[in-house]
């Protein structure tokens, strides 16, 4: 997979389907209605029917954790930070707002 | 019946039955709130989302005027509604300030978390929003779990095992949790409920490790992954 497809969606992600499922994601958690319904369209043609409520479902969850990590403030676990460091370089996730939330314990 | 019996899209049984289910907790009494509070959290997110243009009102939807928060926490949810990677520490702390305690502003962000979950999943395969649930009268629990302590993120969390001890492997079992596991510990309720909707909306997390293991149907584990990627990166979540 490339990931940086996930920051910058018109590239290709080398996942089958992905670029259904990057505009599905991009529309189901944006304002414009007719996007959304063009995508869930497409995906469902691309992929079958029963990718709609699995792609809906998934990035519902994703809403929620998003909402729990970000209201809460969790830091990012000491292992996967380990693992990341080249990702959130490339994907500049380090700029997100929310990455203070582990950055301020690295003093600790 | 199934709960989104009038998808045009195949929505699998248990996936209905826990948003049925969830549904119902959020005119419940909780643990730190009446149901007419919970119902009054669930019902200003939804509002903010439709305001916002993130959701489409449904034709039947009259919302109060007046649904009896105070002011901090409907700032809590409207925000955290609309623009989750807005939220910071100094907020938190006012919200606090405000009269808010830790324990209540955890509930809030669990409510806000899992009804706009239900909602966006909703106008996803492109039904109506669902009808809110009535207000359910009695007392909420207001147990705060004992073991509870102050660790890295803003609000105190039930330490992994041994640390958090029984009441932290009954929640996570024996092994030790990442945060996102642990984030609403504070409530336990609400934990509970998270992570029953994370088992059927993402995948069975003893499963997790397992890349090759397909969880929805017309979708493999990196499509899922595509799709989970992407909103966390909209929605600017390090975690």
């Amino acid at each position: 997979m490339n990931i940086e497809a996930l920051i910058r969606p018109e590239l290709d992600s080398g996942v089958p389907g992905g670029e259904l499922l990057l505009a599905f994601a991009d529309a189901i958690i944006g304002t414009d209605r007719a996007a959304l319904d063009a995508a869930r369209t497409a995906l469902a043609e691309g992929l079958g029917p029963a990718a709609v409520s699995g792609a809906a479902s998934v990035a519902a969850n994703f809403s929620k954790n998003d909402r729990i990590a970000n209201g809460v403030g969790i830091p990012v676990d000491d292992m996967v930070m380990k693992v990341t460091e080249d990702i959130r370089e490339q994907l500049g996730l380090n700029d997100y707002r929310s990455a203070v939330n582990t950055f301020r314990h690295s003093a600790d | 019946m199934n709960f989104y019996a009038d998808s045009d899209y195949p929505v699998r049984d248990d996936l209905a039955a826990i948003h049925g289910s969830q549904m119902e907790t959020l005119g419940a009494p909780g643990t730190w709130g009446t149901g007419a509070q919970r119902l009054a959290i669930a019902t200003v997110a939804r509002k903010a989302g439709i305001d916002a243009g993130l959701l489409e009102a449904p034709a039947d939807m009259d919302f109060p005027v007046d649904l009896g928060l105070p002011d901090i926490a409907l700032r809590v949810v409207e925000r955290l509604a609309v623009s989750p990677a807005d939220f910071d520490l100094a907020f938190y702390e006012e919200s606090l300030r405000g009269g808010l305690s830790d324990c209540e502003f955890v509930e809030i962000v669990g409510l806000v978390a899992r009804a706009t979950n239900i909602d966006i999943f909703a106008r996803g395969i492109g039904v109506p929003l669902r009808p809110l649930p009535a207000a359910m009268p009695g007392e909420p629990s207001r147990v705060r779990p004992g073991v509870a302590v102050t660790e890295l993120a803003w609000v105190p969390t039930i330490p992994n095992p041994p640390e958090g001890g029984d009441e932290a492997v009954a929640l996570y079992g024996p092994n030790p949790k990442p945060y996102i596991i642990r984030a609403l510990s504070l409530v336990p309720e609400e934990l509970r409920a998270h992570l029953e909707l994370e088992q059927v909306q993402y995948l069975p997390l003893n499963r997790i490790l397992e890349y090759d293991f397909q969880h929805h149907e017309g979708l493999t584990r990196a499509q899922v992954e595509v799709v989970a990627g992407r909103v966390s990166a909209i929605n600017e979540c390090f975690y």
